[in-house]
């Protein structure tokens, strides 16, 4: 009543999910034992810099964590596919480090429900860690095909475009952002999502107009460009951007979507020139939108010289400085940082904002810049699945996937440590969030189905050919 | 010093330590997935695949390394002949320049298409796009690296 007659349902599901044989993934096994080894020291570290007594902090989230991740793991041999062994390990310590954070920190920054069954800060960013690697491992088991993606790139784009226009519309103000958008009640931030379905119809319009845009017929001075109708998507970008900056306050989101766009318009065509006009029309733009708008402004004021007014405008980064700076080279150590200054934390929304200077503080330059390499490994999986891709779609999706977490990154680290003007994006993986995790989570199940090195060839491209040919054949 | 507080110290190093040694694995292991790459052999620019060839020659889902010229066509002296009656003793040629490929249609009587769009001359080739001679279609795809 075992093997055989549970081999039956497997025969006839092929169809539909492929021959299924499992596939044992040591690789992973034994980065994610590591992993979660760290992650135990971690939290023992924790307690005891919390409370100054052995034990885990916390032991029941963590163990519902690494289960998780112990659970993503199986499902993936089980499923037998030939993907990514690197990345859930390394996504699934920077999701550790982060609940080990929001652990860390005052529970009540965020409750959830009432009374005795409030959760707090560490149990909901637990929640949405473990929907995250459900999310992530779906993905990579169930998305065999890319067709769905690349045949309806425009479909895509009016999805993105309607997220945008709803938040525009319907969304509601927080700390002067336009950001989130509630639907009954459910909330959240379509821009988290929109950079996912940006970089699916990126990939799309890239892959089929690549042999054009390389054709170079315009010549501007010394600047040679592709026919003038093909530079058409880059302005609309350009426009798309500027509108998120005006409308939605949100100079973190139009930064990585036309950074994004730039790398990938350079990565499908090796064309220096296109990215030359992006720049300039990058620089126009910001100067256009520094003298208009006070808000933009003011964000560069303070970058420029936040101890101005270190108390008022300028307190967020001043605090990001100074916590770096107690955090030295090793750190403080998990749990000693921090401490409140007259009943509130010295950095405003550090569990969104600032979850990096928090490291900072506790795990020193050390740590951080671990956790920079960390990153550094997800960009490098990604662009190699892209240059090991079999055709022009997968390789850019893949590009562009690696690429938004990676300048997601750089943009709220450097803004943390004042090397860019703060914008008030997430880190991805580490701050607390759900729009935040669940997109990222989309993220990294794309990496993985992407990088099945499987037998399945991939679907010929979205072309004419397909169906004219089915309406011939029909009428012959 | 406090030998308790000598704990904490070596606890909270012992955890520092424990993440460059999670990176320093993962750097071998990315190490070791570049190196596999770089053995192997085909520094062919790309490959052909055979999509659908009612003829039977060349066959359905087979691939051709490709070199940096091709030719195409039903005459034995072409790289990849197609035994099609709808193809050109010599129908097309493929070439690799710089970075990207190109087809070119050598006047053949049926013409060659590019993801059913005639081919005038010259005209630029991208990965996964489908080339049409004859009865035969044909899927340039990167040459496959691991």
């Amino acid at each position: 009543m075992t093997a055989a007659s549970r081999r039956a349902p497997a025969n006839a599901l092929p169809r539909i999910l492929g021959p299924i044989r499992p596939r044992p993934r040591w690789t992973e096994a034994r980065l994610l034992a590591l992993a979660a080894i760290a992650l135990v020291v971690g939290s023992v570290s924790l307690r005891l810099g919390l409370e100054g007594e052995f034990g885990l902090a916390n032991a029941a989230g963590l163990g519902i964590y690494l289960g998780a991740l112990g659970l993503a793991h199986l499902a993936q041999v089980l499923a037998g596919r030939r993907t990514d062994q690197v990345l859930l390990p390394v996504v699934g310590l920077l999701g550790g480090i982060s609940l080990l954070l929001m652990q860390r920190l005052p529970q009540g920054l965020v409750t959830l429900g009432e009374g005795e069954a409030a959760l707090g800060l560490g149990d909901v960013q637990l929640v949405w860690l473990v929907l995250g690697i459900a999310v992530t491992t779906t993905i990579a088991i169930v998305v065999r095909s890319d067709a769905w993606l690349r045949r309806y790139k425009y479909t895509w784009a009016a999805v993105g475009i309607a997220l945008l226009l709803l938040t525009f519309i319907f969304g509601a103000d927080v700390a002067g952002q336009r950001l989130t958008l509630r639907l009954g009640p459910i909330g959240g931030q379509p821009s988290e999502l929109l950079k996912v379905i940006l970089v699916v119809f990126l990939a799309g319009y890239l892959s089929e107009n690549r042999p054009l845009l390389i054709e170079q017929d315009t010549r501007l001075g010394p600047l040679r460009l592709p026919p003038l109708p093909y530079l058409a998507p880059m302005v609309a970008m350009w426009a798309i951007a500027l509108g998120i900056v005006v409308i939605q306050r949100d100079l973190g989101a139009a930064l990585l979507f036309f950074a994004v766009f730039l790398a990938l318009t350079y990565a499908a065509t090796g064309r220096l020139s296109l990215v030359v006009i992006g720049l300039v029309l990058f620089l126009a733009g910001s100067a256009l939108m520094a003298n208009l708008f006070e808000h933009v402004r003011d964000r560069i004021d303070i970058w420029l010289d936040p101890f101005a007014d270190p108390l008022g405008a300028g307190y967020q980064i001043v605090q990001s400085l100074h916590a770096f700076a107690r955090g030295g080279l090793l750190g403080t150590g998990l749990g000693n940082g921090l401490p409140m200054v007259g009943g509130r934390l010295p950095i405003p929304e550090i569990h969104t904002d600032f979850p990096l200077a928090a490291l900072g503080e506790e795990l020193g330059l050390v740590g951080v810049i671990a956790i920079l390499g960390l990153y550094f490994v997800v960009i490098q999986r990604g662009l190699r699945i892209g240059a090991s891709a079999a055709d022009d779609f997968r390789a850019i999706l893949a590009t562009g996937l690696a690429l938004i977490v990676g300048v997601q990154a750089f943009i709220i680290a450097a803004g943390n440590l004042k090397v860019l003007p703060l914008t008030g994006v997430t880190l991805p993986f580490v701050s607390y969030g759900g729009s935040s995790l669940l997109a990222n989570a989309v993220v990294v199940g794309l990496l993985l189905a992407l990088s099945d090195r499987g037998v399945e060839p991939p679907p010929p491209p979205s072309s004419a050919t397909g169906w004219r040919r089915r309406i011939q054949r029909g009428s012959a | 010093m406090d030998p308790f507080l000598l704990v904490i110290w070596i606890i909270r190093l012992l955890f520092l330590a424990l993440l460059y040694l999670f990176l320093a694995r993962v750097v071998g292991s990315l190490l070791r997935d570049l190196r596999a790459a770089a053995r192997e052999p085909g520094a062919s620019p790309g490959r052909l695949v055979v999509v659908e060839s009612p003829a039977g020659e060349p066959e359905a889902g087979r691939s051709f390394d490709l070199d940096a010229i091709t030719t195409l066509g039903r005459d034995v002296n072409n790289a990849i002949v197609i035994d099609d009656p709808f193809a050109s003793t010599e129908h097309a040629v493929l070439t690799f320049r710089g970075r990207s490929w190109y087809v070119e249609d050598l006047e053949s009587t049926n013409g060659t298409f590019v993801n059913g769009r005639a081919v005038a001359g010259v005209s630029p080739l991208g990965f996964g796009d489908e080339v049409s001679i004859g009865q035969v279609r044909l899927r340039l795809e990167r040459a496959r690296s691991t």
